[in-house]
């Protein structure tokens, strides 16, 4: 992030085209793989993301069940095409952390003690990336967990804020997030407000910090207010479908 | 005060009434009551309950389901239940003598047989018993959560497709579906009507729509 080449803001405006508090383009779906309990599918700018959850099943190894509530992995991959240059396939630091962060908002929010000594998979798919994708994979699997029928007490919404060029603005894209000064992904619960997670790189101030957390939060909301509309089309549908 | 209208659809953590009895997929915060899944609210007077729209199916008392057996043990069978749970089946059920027999003579792996859930605890722990072996026949398999469409009121929907289509018809509350005739065609009209049900399960008036297009299918 030290290096500066790029202007990000030009006549007050950012690259392509956004105010500072506009979110990128979102389309959601769910319901859109067959073989898993609940999907989604999220296009968030350039961010193409699939998510699939296979419902409570029993959980291996034996020893690591817990009889008290049902334990939720996430496993987040990013494809090899999905990034200029190829992605090397597999686990890396990156995504293991990522998993680590999904899997820990996602389980603050279901209700896990229904379904004692099982297991519940939430796979991540990043097909292709541009900046943000942990708030587009967030949005993503809290859609297909509510899609595949496990309790939750509320859903997860995600959202970025960072700087760039001095000014602190919403949903940060790919050049900003490579030129720009500092990247802060939220996440909440909408309902309570909850903070679910939340990561800063880079550096700012005591109200720069103000300003971009609340500047998340409102962006988060919207965002919610997107993912509860695609579940209660994807159910009107389901009524008229024939 | 309920918030939300009869038969309206609902997702997970949105505010369902205040001061209200819901019994069934709530979460009570103060005097509170929101929904934990996504699915349908019915309300009659100040109760109300969710119907999930999806889910896997978790075993309960006196249930009849069918199962596959997976593997024959020394003292009985290990059976999938469509479930996250398994559960051995006791070799007593079949015979007097389990040590002395080869308990793969009655069930074997790969065997479908209905049996019935009994004593179910916390972590749900269950035992199997009343097995009876299914022969032959089809086994569809069904979104748990519509089963109770399946069958209908007073099990009104069973009866009709089981008049209607001339098949034998067994639900199992696991999502599964045994169908079994002589005629291939009457199988295929069974299945048909089947899943048309699981499709349009939170629609009213399916039974008599179902038996409209029976009869409809029937002169063909």
């Amino acid at each position: 992030m030290a290096e500066k080449e790029m202007k990000l803001i030009v006549d007050g405006k950012r690259l392509d085209g956004r105010k500072f508090d506009e979110l990128r383009e979102i389309k959601m779906e769910v319901n859109v793989l067959e073989r898993t309990m609940g999907s989604a599918y999220v296009e968030w700018g350039n961010n193409k993301v699939l998510a699939g959850v296979h419902g409570p099943r029993e959980f291996h190894p034996k020893f690591l069940r817990d009889p008290r509530k049902a334990i939720l992995t996430c496993t987040y991959n990013m494809a090899a095409f999905s990034v200029d240059d190829r992605k090397r396939p597999g686990p890396d630091r990156r995504s293991v952390e990522i998993s680590k962060v999904i899997s820990d908002a996602l389980s603050s929010v279901a209700v896990l003690e229904k379904y004692p000594n099982t297991g519940i998979d939430v796979f991540v798919e990043v097909l292709q990336a541009d900046a943000g994708t942990r708030c587009v994979s967030i949005v993503a699997a809290s859609l297909a967990l509510a899609n595949s029928g496990v309790p939750m007490k509320d859903l997860v919404s995600a959202c970025a804020s960072g700087k760039i060029d001095g000014e602190i603005v919403l949903d940060l894209m790919k050049e900003e997030d490579n030129y720009g000064e500092c990247d802060l992904p939220v996440a909440i619960s909408p309902r309570r407000g909850d903070i679910l997670l939340l990561q800063m790189d880079g550096n700012l101030t005591r109200e720069e910090y103000t300003k971009a957390y609340n500047l998340a939060v409102e962006g988060a909301k919207k965002v919610y207010g997107m993912q509860k509309k695609t579940l209660l089309d994807s159910m009107v549908n389901l009524e008229e479908g024939e | 005060m309920f918030k939300v209208e009869d038969r309206e659809f609902v997702i997970p953590g949105q505010l369902v009434g205040e001061n209200v009895c819901c019994t069934e997929n709530c979460l009570n915060e103060d005097d509170k009551v929101y929904s934990t899944i996504q699915g349908m609210v019915r309300v009659k007077g100040n109760s109300g309950k969710i119907i999930p729209s999806s889910g896997v199916y978790t075993p309960k008392r006196d249930d009849v389901v069918i199962g596959l057996v997976v593997e024959v043990l020394e003292c009985g069978w290990l059976v999938d239940i469509n479930s996250p749970y398994m559960s051995v089946m006791m070799g007593e059920e079949a015979t007097r003598n389990v040590m002395e027999e080869d308990l793969s003579r009655y069930y074997d792996i790969g065997d479908k047989i209905s049996v019935k859930i009994i004593r179910v605890n916390e972590v749900y722990d269950f035992d199997l018993i009343k097995p009876r072996k299914l022969n032959e026949g089809l086994i569809i398999n069904v979104n748990p959560k519509r089963i109770p469409r399946v069958v209908g009121k007073r099990r009104s929907m069973l009866e009709i497709l089981r008049k209607k289509t001339g098949c034998n018809i067994m639900v199992g509350q696991n999502g599964r579906i045994w169908i079994k005739s002589d005629r291939p065609d009457d199988v295929g009209l069974a299945v048909k009507a089947i899943k048309k049900i699981e499709r349009e399960a939170q629609t009213s008036g399916l039974t008599n729509r179902i038996e409209n297009m029976l009869d409809n299918n029937w002169g063909k």
